[in-house]
Formats: C-alpha cells, sequence, structure tokens
C-alpha cells in the first residue's frame, strides 16, 4: 500500500517537474511554431492598432521566396539554401573528425597535457558567433597574412600540392579549401571536443588490456574497441554539429532581413519554414547515413 | 635502437601536431594583438607586423571611454545577467532531466521526444513569431480579462528570464537532455535508500540526487555561463537597450558608425591619418575586452571541467 502511494507521489511530482517545460514548450514553441506556419501562408500586415491581419494567399509567400525575392548580396535564395548545404555537408564530417582527433591527443599521457588541455577546450569560449564572426576578417589578421606571404594561408599549400603532387585539380581546390577554413572549422569543436573526451574516459581500460593482450596493434584497437563503443557519442557529436552549423548559417540574417528591414512577415515566415524543413531533411539523410554505416560495421 | 630511434621520430611528429594545433586554435586571437596593442598613432607603420613599432593602449583606453561611456559596472552587469541565466538553467533543466530520467509520469516519452525536437528546430526560425509573441502577450486571455490590453514585453528584462525560467534560453533543451542522461545513469540504489530512509521525493532529490550531479551541473554551467555572455541573438531582439557588452559592441561597430567611431578617436589621441585602421584597432580591442573576464572564469573553472567529465556522464 505504503508502495503503491509512493510510487503515485513520485509519478506526480516529476510531472510537475516538467511542468514549467511544458507550459514553456506551448507558450514559447508551439505557438511561435504554429503562427510561422499559418503566417507563411497568409499576407500579413500589421494593422492600426498594432494588430496581425491576415489575409491567405495559399503558397504566394514561397513562390515569391525562390522567385521574385532576393538576399540582402542579391542572390536569389535558393543558391543561398545551396551554398549553406553544400558547407554544412562538407564541414560536417571534418568538424566530428577534428574534434575526435583533438579528444584523442587531449586523452594521451604526455607532458604538458593540462595546458594543451585547456588550449583544445577554448573553442568552447571562442566558438561564440560573436567573435567567431569578429575575428574571421579582422583587418589586423589580413595584415598580418599580407606580410607573411599568406604562410599560414590556403595559397601556399595549395602551390605546394599542385607543384610536387600528381592529384587531380578537384581534390586540391577542396583540399585548399579546407585549409583556409581551418580556423573557422577549429572554433566549432569545442563542445563536440568535450563530448569525446568524455567519452574516451569513460571506456574501461580491461578493454584495452584485452586488446593487448590479443596482440591488437594501437590502430586495431582504435577501430575495433575505441570507436565502436563511441558510436553513441559520435551520433550525438555530429547531430550537435549539424544543429550548430544551422545556427550560425547566414540565413539567419535574411530572415530578419524579411521580417524587420522589408517589412514582409509572410516572405520572412515561408523562409522560416523552408530553413526547418531543410534542416530536418539534413538530420534525415544524416541519421540514415549513420545507420547505414552501423550496419556495415556490424557485417 | 631502432626502435628508440623510431620512437622519438612519433613523439616528435605528435609534439609538433599538438603544438601545430594549439597555434591553429589560437591563431585567430593572436592575429589581434599586435593592432591592439599598438598606439593609435603610429597604427599602419609598415614595418611592423607581430611587433608594435610603438606599444600603447589607447585602444583599450578607447573601449572603456567610449564604448563603455565610462561606466565599466556594464561588464559587470553583463557578467552578473550570465551568471543569473545560468543558475536559472541549470536548476530548470536539472529538474526537467530527473523528471525523464527517473520517474515515469504518463507521455514521459512524449516529452522527451519534444525535448529532442525543441533542439532540433533553430530558434532563428521562430524570430519573427516569437518577437510579435512577446509584443503582445498574453496568457490565455488573462491579461486582456484585467488588464483590458495585452502587455508588451520587448525590450523588457523580464522576457529573458521568462524564456530562461520556461527553459527556452540558449540551448536549454541540450541541458536537459545532458542532465537526463547524468541522472540515467546514477545507480537506482541511491534512491531506493533513500526512500527507506523515508525521505520523500523532493528531500531525494535535493539532498540525494542532486549533490550526486556535480560534475554534471559544473559542466552545464559553464556552457551556460559562457553562451549567455555570448549571446547576442535574445539580448539583442527583446532587450536591445539592456547593458549587455556584446550587444553593444555589436552595434557600435557597424560599418555605418565607421566615420563617427574615427572621429572621436581623432578628437581624443589626434590619430590624424590613420583612420581605417583605427577603428578596426578599436573594434578588436572591444572584442578582447569582452574577451577577458570570460577568459579569467575559464581558467579558474577548466581544471575541474576537465576532472570531473568522466564523472559528468553526458556519454550514457
Amino acid at each position: 500500500m505504503k508502495k503503491m502511494k509512493y510510487r503515485t507521489s513520485r509519478r506526480v511530482n516529476g510531472f510537475l517537474f516538467v511542468l514549467p517545460w511544458l507550459i514553456g514548450f506551448i507558450t514559447f514553441f508551439a505557438v511561435p511554431l504554429k503562427n510561422t506556419i499559418l503566417y507563411s501562408f497568409n499576407k500579413v500586415d500589421v494593422g492600426a492598432s498594432g494588430g496581425i491581419e491576415l489575409a491567405f494567399n495559399g503558397i504566394q509567400n514561397f513562390v515569391d521566396l525562390f522567385v521574385s525575392e532576393v538576399s540582402t548580396d542579391n542572390q536569389p535564395l535558393q543558391r543561398i539554401f545551396f551554398t549553406e548545404n553544400v558547407n554544412i555537408f562538407t564541414n560536417l564530417p571534418l568538424i566530428v573528425i577534428f574534434s575526435l582527433f583533438l579528444a584523442l591527443l587531449a586523452n594521451a599521457d604526455f607532458k604538458g597535457r593540462g595546458i594543451v588541455r585547456i588550449i583544445f577546450f577554448l573553442p568552447i569560449v571562442l566558438g561564440l558567433p560573436l567573435i567567431v564572426e569578429w575575428t574571421a576578417d579582422s583587418a589586423g589578421r589580413n595584415m598580418i597574412e599580407s606580410a607573411s606571404g599568406g604562410m599560414f594561408g590556403a595559397r601556399m599549400g595549395a602551390q605546394l600540392l599542385l607543384e610536387y603532387t600528381f592529384l587531380p585539380k578537384g581534390v586540391i581546390s577542396f583540399l585548399s579549401g579546407v585549409l583556409g577554413n581551418i580556423f573557422q572549422l577549429f572554433t566549432r569543436t569545442g563542445v563536440q571536443t568535450m563530448i569525446f573526451l568524455a567519452g574516451l574516459q569513460s571506456i574501461s581500460p580491461s578493454h584495452y588490456e584485452v586488446a593487448k593482450i590479443e596482440g591488437a596493434t594501437a590502430y586495431e584497437t582504435f577501430w575495433k574497441v575505441t570507436l565502436p563503443l563511441l558510436s553513441n557519442v559520435v551520433v550525438f557529436a555530429v547531430i550537435y554539429t549539424m544543429i550548430d552549423l544551422f545556427l550560425n548559417s547566414t540565413l539567419t540574417e535574411e530572415i530578419y532581413n524579411f521580417a524587420f528591414v522589408k517589412s514582409k512577415i509572410g516572405v520572412g515566415s515561408a523562409l522560416s519554414v523552408v530553413y526547418m524543413l531543410n534542416v530536418l531533411v539534413v538530420l534525415g539523410i544524416v541519421l540514415l547515413f549513420l545507420k547505414a554505416v552501423n550496419c556495415i560495421e556490424k557485417n | 635502437m631502432k626502435s628508440k630511434a623510431r620512437r622519438l621520430l612519433i613523439n616528435l611528429f605528435l609534439a609538433s601536431l599538438i603544438i601545430g594545433i594549439c597555434f591553429a586554435i589560437l591563431y585567430p586571437i593572436l592575429t589581434l594583438l599586435p593592432m591592439i596593442f599598438t598606439d593609435l598613432r603610429e597604427l599602419g607603420a609598415p614595418d611592423s607586423i607581430w611587433i608594435p613599432s610603438k606599444f600603447g593602449v589607447n585602444s583599450i583606453e578607447f573601449v572603456f571611454r567610449s564604448i563603455l561611456q565610462g561606466k565599466p559596472v556594464i561588464i559587470l552587469q553583463s557578467l552578473l545577467y550570465a551568471f543569473s541565466i545560468c543558475a536559472i538553467q541549470v536548476f530548470m533543466s536539472a529538474m526537467a532531466g530527473y523528471a525523464l530520467a527517473r520517474t515515469d509520469f504518463k507521455g514521459r516519452n512524449i516529452v522527451f521526444f519534444l525535448v529532442i525536437f525543441v533542439f532540433l528546430i533553430p530558434r532563428q526560425s521562430f524570430l519573427i513569431t516569437q518577437y510579435l509573441h512577446f509584443k503582445h502577450f498574453d496568457v490565455l486571455g488573462l491579461f486582456q480579462l484585467f488588464l483590458g490590453h495585452d502587455v508588451d514585453l520587448i525590450n523588457q528584462p523580464i522576457t529573458l528570464y521568462l524564456l530562461a525560467i520556461f527553459g527556452f534560453s540558449v540551448n536549454q533543451s541540450l541541458f536537459i537532455f545532458i542532465f537526463r542522461q547524468a541522472f540515467m545513469g546514477m545507480p537506482q540504489e541511491l534512491e531506493d535508500a533513500a526512500m527507506i530512509d523515508g525521505a520523500g521525493f523532493y528531500r531525494t532529490y535535493f539532498k540525494v540526487m542532486l549533490p550526486n550531479a556535480v560534475p554534471t551541473i559544473l559542466t552545464v554551467a559553464v556552457l551556460a555561463f559562457v553562451w549567455a555572455y555570448g549571446d547576442t541573438y535574445y539580448t539583442n531582439y527583446f532587450h536591445t537597450d539592456g547593458p549587455y557588452f556584446g550587444v553593444i559592441i555589436d552595434k557600435t561597430f557597424k560599418d555605418a558608425n565607421n566615420w563617427y567611431i574615427n572621429n572621436q578617436a581623432r578628437q581624443w589621441f589626434d590619430t590624424a591619418d590613420t583612420n581605417e585602421l583605427a577603428f578596426e584597432a578599436l573594434k578588436q580591442a572591444s572584442i578582447l575586452t569582452f574577451l577577458t573576464p570570460l577568459l579569467i572564469i575559464y581558467f579558474f573553472v577548466q581544471k575541474r571541467l576537465v576532472e570531473n567529465l568522466d564523472r559528468a556522464g553526458i556519454v550514457g
């Protein structure tokens, strides 16, 4: 009897604990979501009294968005969507691999590991959008780079590759793109490195002992022991990276621009809806890919 | 002998790799320093790249005098804001995470699914409707009923706190997820022991479970603090005129203000011929000023952060 009462009280209290979040969900998420979708199918005007006036106009907003409207720098919106998606699909694997690599290095035992860890986690702070934006294209950096002949830049790397290897041009331009982007990529790694390191530290040492006794090389141990045990963490890191990349894409500015500069709330909402769908589609593709990889691993 | 040489070579390779990565991470910040610490009058001297031709801190002085308008207290206010948002976020997310992990109320899985869903939808896509929602804020028509009008919450600090209390501040669904994973990983015996001792639900939570989640709390707190301090999204749109350092710099260093800022610099520091560069140097100085308190705090907590990682239970 007492046990019954205890369980019911736990249920009630548990619900009370998530109740604030549920209220928040309805007021700050569900209602705005509903309105965004509603506005995207309507011509929205702000009335004289400050109220919102809606007039249904079907998919006109979506048509406008992709046919007649242009972005802040006068490009058609579909081109922005295209470049953003290409960016995300190239940067996503790079960032995840980089952060896994950083975590592996930070997990190794060597002198000065403390300092290295401080620096490896620094992107948590340096990755703030504000700081990334301002340091990416600063006059100081441009000065230094032009003075040092682009020594740390992509141009040098591309030139070396062109002269001393026989790689096709496409590969070289991709590599030099990565190199030119490398500082940006590192700013996005902070949280993922942290998660990976936590994952690495939670692997019990006995796994490695067994691998060692079986005579596995470090390479085999990584692929057969470490990575499979990290698979959950990898999924999490991939999804986190994807969302983070979307959050920092230029599409945000476009939404702001439509709503508050051009006063086209309807078109802005349509853009928001497309943006949301874009995220969900990319997420679906990524999840399918991860699932496929997992199946191959198991076979 | 051969293997010794090989090991040395590998170590050398790894060391240079690590140093290289550290350099790549720090590089964007390092490139700011030479300009910031060059005397404003000497900017653009052609023979100095990394080492200023004439050392000076007047660009930082300018940040305090002009950007902060002689009120360094703004930095303190921003830190305080970040701290209170962080405290609210930790408190509320831990509660939600605990309920999702350790109680089986009806619809728990649906709520968990919704938490994930919220995390997946970028907050920017609601910018318009959230803005309008706060502009004409009303709960179930209650304000309309009692006050006769809805409430304008735009440009009020309370909006930001409301968001945090109800779980929708910066990345809060991520924190709920992290707390859920951490509480899931805790042994059932903890709760059973508390129950046998006759502790009720709240006592169990506050006296037993929460103290055991300290590593997770620390991890979440660091992230929440950094993100709240660096947030220019919610602060800029919902409380534009507030004392948030990030928002202030963001607004001041628009290209449109170039002339104004250069003019001010010229008046105060007599920077006759370095117009364009003065603007950039001042911008960089303000980034550094913005970053410094964060870095100091980071250096103090990072050791515990790293030590605690394996116990934080984010992994699950």
